[in-house]
């Protein structure tokens, strides 16, 4: 197995329309494999024309809930993406480690929020 | 049993005729419902995604559904977006292309749902010219929909979709609905909140919530739905059991409805002249300091 590996979403999904979640699980699974092994992933979107938070959601998204902040930055790097779709990356990103570091914390902030509202 | 059908608009008032229809014949089974349209003399044809789920809901129920005195004017648009054409009538050619037809996914048909995205909205030379920004965030915007079905409703009978463009007006609707527990229900089984219909709209187009069972993030969909209707100067509205909330010009409206429809439905009414570039932030990202 080489140490570095280029992923490219468009051959993994099969389609230039990455949307489903479970298509980003495919994607995941990926990623997931070659990050236990400590293998340095370039994850390419060339040829990706549409991507939904859902997709990313499952693809990358999750990966927080397996490694460490540290590790995924220091393994995963991304090509050929445009620049709004790097904007949609990053609020995914930015949405799973806060989701990540405290799943219940989160979920009571908001309950709070709500409270004060009414 | 028989339902007089009223003009259906997209408003919380048609929504509330569609859940009561759906109150009414929740119980029925192997029977003949009639429904008649003498009265319905206006029918938004997008609103086909959430009459044609609640008559799915009764089929699949094996009852058997009669659509009568139809007048001429809504069978006609009826017929040419094929939504009659599930109930035993013919489809009329479309000859000036502006609806976009009614559909039912099941909830696996993602890569379908997308080949009728672009066939329907994409590849067709009577949509009016959207700019590239405009168009790409459309196209994510309707899949996130989609997607937020898939993963949240869980329903067993699919997902609804049809739209509808007015080329003088520069609007195009687009609705998507489904069968499944409903915002309320699914944050309630999930996150153990007991919020009101309309606080658990409110909660779903935050952004900041999640109810996936399966340790995913997420919650981001309708929040981001909401920034790009704001930025293009459209409307989203959303309906899931009594709850109704609508959006337009960052103003929220919201009311209780009567009866609880049995899903959720999403409506958007995008302005297709809009030119924006559809950046949701003047920050560049740099690819380096994502993760």
């Amino acid at each position: 197995m080489p140490e570095n590996i280029r992923i490219s979403i468009y051959e993994v999904v099969g389609s230039p329309l990455c949307v489903a979640s479970d298509d980003g699980q495919k994607v995941f699974e990926r990623l997931s494999i070659a990050f236990k092994t400590d293998r340095n992933v370039v994850l390419s979107f060339l040829n990706v024309t549409t991507l939904t938070s859902a997709f990313l959601n499952a693809a990358i998204g999750q990966l927080y809930g397996q490694f460490s902040e540290e590790k995924i930055r220091a393994l995963l790097k991304v090509e050929d993406a445009e620049q709004d779709d790097l904007v949609l990356l990053k609020s995914v990103v930015d949405n799973a480690k806060l989701y990540f570091k405290n799943k219940d914390r989160y979920n009571r902030v908001f309950r709070e929020a709500l409270n004060n509202e009414a | 049993m028989k339902f007089n059908l009223p003009p259906i608009r997209r408003d919380h008032v048609s929504f509330e005729t569609l859940a009561n229809l759906y109150a009414q014949t929740k119980e029925s089974v192997f029977e003949d419902i009639v429904i008649d349209m003498s009265a319905t003399n206006w029918f938004d044809a997008d609103m086909c995604a959430a009459f044609g789920a609640i008559l799915h809901s009764l089929g699949n129920r094996l009852n058997e559904i009669h659509l009568r005195n139809i007048p001429k004017n809504v069978e006609l648009i009826l017929s040419k977006n094929n939504f009659l054409y599930h109930y035993g009538r013919k489809r009329i050619p479309d000859e000036y292309e502006t609806t976009i037809t009614y559909q039912r996914f099941d909830v696996e048909d993602a890569h379908y749902f997308a080949s009728y995205i672009e066939n329907e909205l994409i590849h067709r030379s009577e949509i009016p010219k959207m700019s590239l920004g405009l168009l790409k965030k459309f196209r994510g915007s309707i899949f996130e929909i989609f997607s937020n079905a898939v993963s949240h409703s869980r329903t067993e009978f699919g997902i609804f979709s049809c739209g509808q463009f007015f080329p003088k007006r520069n609007q195009l609707d687009f609705t998507i609905a489904d069968l499944g527990i409903g915002i309320r229900q699914n944050i309630k089984e999930i996150l153990g909140l007991d919020l009101s219909w309309v606080e658990a709209i409110v909660w779903a187009t935050e952004g900041n919530s999640t109810t996936r069972r399966d340790n995913l993030p997420g919650g981001l969909g309708l929040k981001l739905l909401c920034d790009f209707i704001d930025l293009n100067g459209g409307c989203i509205k959303i309906v899931s059991d009594a709850g109704y909330w609508h959006r337009i010009k960052r103003e929220i409206v919201t009311k209780q409805l009567k009866y609880p429809f049995p899903g959720t439905v999403v409506v958007l009414e995008l302005n297709t002249a809009d030119v924006g570039i559809y950046q949701l932030t003047s920050e560049e990202i740099d690819p380096e300091d994502i993760f």
